[in-house]
């Protein structure tokens, strides 16, 4: 009880300082990331998410393709094991998604980015210069939606 | 402000700069987005802005980055952080200079985070020769807003006391 308490007298004190420490600009500033951030969002998302049929995986090192490996849903575990002379990444697809579960760069970004399955996301990893990227084939039209 | 003093101030600045990155460092990863950071550094970069004219506070930028990355860093690590410090500080010395007196700390060091971001991402995407990672800006964006506005009011907080003690 106590927590929340304090977390409502913090609140209170941002929202006060908001009023009375920003400027006009300041203000335009916040509502012109807000809507930018959204309009941003909520066009990636659309731009990627529609049904296919088929999905796979590219996976690029140092901008060139790797490996391209089918992740449909009804696909038992499988690992990949990605080496190069930067070092190691581990990815593992289940469940019609994909996820790096172990890497020998330092921070592990990658790691930590955990599970991802929509057709668009991406997955990193900087130090090695892996990508992976979620692709997707609608049945309709053979060719590939997603523009690089 | 009489020479000695100026170098003085900078190297202070500096210093502050390089204390803020290492316990940036040291802190836990508040954020599940990778790339996402508080940016205490920025505050150095703030208070400089109005303190000093632009060469000299581009100097600042550039030995701090220098400075960071021999202290924990690597060449790639150097990459993000000098195309992110520099436009940052662009992007701030602009608004600034176009907002004049309708612009608080709290705005300008929003539109830093924010073009600390993009100059990181175009980086990125350049280093790794793909293009979605633009994917990842949004979210880097809300982000940015909640940081800018912390770091913003910090620098305005601390200005008054600087500027009694150099003024």
């Amino acid at each position: 009880m106590i927590i929340l308490y304090y977390v409502k007298i913090t609140i209170k004190l941002v929202i006060l300082e908001m009023e009375e420490k920003m400027k006009k600009l300041d203000k335009i500033i916040v509502a012109s990331f807000v809507i930018i951030a959204i309009v941003l969002g909520i066009t990636f998302k659309f731009a990627f998410n529609k049904d296919y049929d088929n999905k796979y995986i590219e996976i690029y090192v140092k901008g060139q393709l790797y490996k391209k490996v089918s992740i449909n849903d009804n696909k038992v575990k499988e690992e990949i094991d990605i080496k190069t002379d930067l070092g190691e990444n581990i990815v593992q697809i289940e469940n019609g998604g994909v996820r790096i579960v172990d890497a020998d760069c330092p921070d592990k970004v990658c790691v930590k980015d955990g599970f991802k399955d929509k057709v668009g996301n991406v997955l990193v990893c900087l130090p090695h210069k892996v990508v992976i990227q979620i692709k997707g084939q609608s049945s309709e039209n053979e060719v590939d939606e997603v523009s690089q | 402000m009489n020479k000695t003093k100026k170098l003085t101030l900078i190297s202070l600045l500096v210093a502050q700069g390089l204390v803020l990155y290492m316990f940036e460092r040291m802190l836990p990863l508040p954020f599940i987005t990778p790339g996402a950071k508080l940016g205490l550094s920025n505050i150095v970069t703030l208070v400089a802005l109005y303190m000093f004219s632009f060469k000299e506070v581009l100097l600042i930028v550039i030995l701090r980055v220098i400075l960071s990355t021999l202290f924990g860093g690597s060449l790639s690590s150097f990459l993000y952080s000098i195309a992110g410090g520099l436009l940052s500080f662009v992007a701030m010395y602009f608004v600034k200079k176009l907002g004049q007196d309708n612009v608080s700390t709290i705005g300008i060091s929003m539109i830093g985070a924010v073009s600390h971001n993009i100059g990181q991402i175009i980086v990125a995407a350049l280093v790794i020769q793909n293009a979605m990672i633009v994917t990842y800006l949004p979210i880097l964006m809300v982000a940015a807003i909640g940081t800018g506005f912390f770091v913003g009011i910090t620098s305005k907080y601390l200005l008054p006391y600087i500027k009694r003690i150099y003024g």
